[in-house]
């Protein structure tokens, strides 16, 4: 279980977070519709779902963190760090996908683990977004309370919506194409 | 797209581009502690006139720069000073003690006060000091010397592997999009102009084969790196990283100070003699404020 929480760091997990990071820091900075001040609707939301489901929650996690102090020195709105650790927490959560028996390599990802999918997103907004990057902002960077609540609100409600409508549909074609690939079968021996 | 790349990949030859990682990295870090721990107006000068005085020694490309500016005072200085105005118009008051109001609505559910403007101003210009600092950081790393400042800062090698990786993938990912934007372009699909909904239907088709294309590259770097045996040892040298020059010596004198100005500032004035408000003022008297220096 820990093994799958901390997944295998060797080179090629190493080079995929590295790539899930600079991918998540492009798609942030030039792939985002911005709905409110300091958030946008970013398609950057989905490289914690493909790093997730391949290499599990931590590398998500490290991703997503580095992807944004990436794209916070990159995208010409200053070093915000309570909004990294948010990130690289909702990461986590959206990460947690082998944990709970999904196996996008091998093709298995059914109804029953996008739902629980589902409620990690949605759980793991709640966290990230409705507590520790408002505590964050409050103790390092004493923002007033009620602004930072309503802008986690929207960060959250949209990273919720990329991650479902548009994380879903990836997993699903993700697994299908890996399916194909793995469906050799072992001959019996005559 | 390409005009907003501020990434250097060469070492520059100005004397801020000659110090080692190491130096490079404290200070981005002690200018961002410093930043945290404050809103008072003068220190955010301070350190904004400091950081700007460093870009301008680097004689970099302005363009990219200036777009930056005007991006954070359209998204944060009009829009955030907006919503602080429509949600929390009584914040000028429990900011900085005082009020002075000069504008109210009909039904006095929305005003303005000078105190209010004042506060505006000032979380928008702590937004201005941590965006100079961010432009100086970067402007004067490369990523080899970032992974190298890290790693002597006691971070994981492997962690700086993927900052430095992940620094220079960043062009080949833009050149990827380019690409396939150009080409759904070529065949017909409208990218401009288009309703939301379109808009982002339009983002994932181009994300599905953006996604492709950038994981596709992992086996290849990584049986590259493989087979230069990386990750056999424990620890790893930095071609980049060189010894402490005379300047860095100078520039690390100069970071303790301002590491040691931040521990007093913090215990001194937030603990001992803490002001009644968090926001310095101009025109509120000392005897409201608190800060009578």
């Amino acid at each position: 279980m820990l093994k799958k929480f901390v997944g295998e760091w060797n080179t090629k997990t190493i080079v995929a977070v590295a790539i899930g990071a600079a991918l998540f820091g492009a798609l942030m900075v030039w792939g985002s519709i911005p709905v409110f001040t300091n958030t946008s609707l970013t398609s950057a939301m989905i490289v914690p779902v493909v790093v997730g489901a391949l290499f599990g929650p931590l590398p998500a996690m490290v991703s997503l963190l580095v992807g944004n102090c990436l794209a916070d020195l990159i995208g010409g709105w200053g070093f915000w760090f309570d909004w990294s650790v948010g990130n690289g927490v909702l990461g986590l959560f959206v990460g947690l996908l082998p944990m709970y028996g999904a196996d996008i390599k091998n093709g298995i990802f059914k109804i029953k683990h996008a739902i629980i999918y589902t409620i990690c997103c949605v759980l793991g907004n709640a966290i990230a977004f409705g507590i520790v990057t408002p505590i964050m902002t409050a103790l390092f960077y004493s923002a007033d309370l009620e602004i930072t609540f309503i802008q986690s609100l929207a960060g959250g409600l949209s990273n919720t919506a990329v991650l479902v409508i548009v994380g879903l549909p990836i997993l699903f074609i993700l697994s299908k194409r890996y399916a194909s690939r793995t469906n050799l079968v072992e001959e019996p021996e005559e | 797209m390409n005009n907003r790349f501020l990434i250097n990949y060469t070492p520059g030859s100005t004397p801020l581009h000659k110090l080692n990682g190491t130096t490079k990295v404290i200070g981005f870090i002690a200018i961002t502690v410093a930043i945290i721990a404050t809103f008072d107006f003068r220190i955010m000068l301070a350190i904004f006139l400091l950081c700007m005085a460093g870009v301008a020694s680097m004689k970099p490309n302005w363009k990219p720069i200036a777009f930056m500016f005007g991006f954070l005072i359209v998204t944060n200085g009009i829009i955030g000073s907006l919503m602080v105005f429509l949600l929390t118009p009584e914040s000028g008051l429990t900011k900085t003690g005082m009020e002075t109001i000069f504008w109210q609505s009909a039904g006095g559910k929305l005003y303005l006060s000078w105190e209010l403007l004042w506060y505006a101003w000032a979380m928008f210009f702590k937004r201005v000091a941590s965006l100079s600092s961010a432009i100086l950081f970067i402007l004067s790393i490369t990523p080899s010397e970032l992974a190298a400042g890290l790693n002597s800062i006691k971070m994981p090698y492997k962690i700086c592997t993927i900052v430095s990786l992940a620094f220079r993938t960043i062009p080949d990912i833009a050149r990827d999009f380019t690409d396939i934007k150009n080409s759904m372009m070529m065949r017909g699909v409208e990218l401009e102009n288009v309703s939301l909904g379109k808009k982002l239907k339009q983002y994932i088709m181009m994300l599905v084969p953006l996604l492709m294309s950038s994981f596709a590259k992992v086996e290849n770097i990584s049986n590259s790196m493989d087979l230069r045996s990386y990750g056999k040892c424990k620890g790893r040298t930095w071609y980049s990283e060189h010894p402490a020059t005379k300047n860095d010596k100078i520039a690390r004198v100069f970071i303790a100070l301002i590491f040691a100005w931040w521990i007093f500032y913090v215990v001194f004035f937030k603990h001992i003699h803490a002001p009644a408000v968090d926001f310095w003022c101009p025109w509120v008297p000392k005897e409201i404020s608190g800060y009578w220096f």
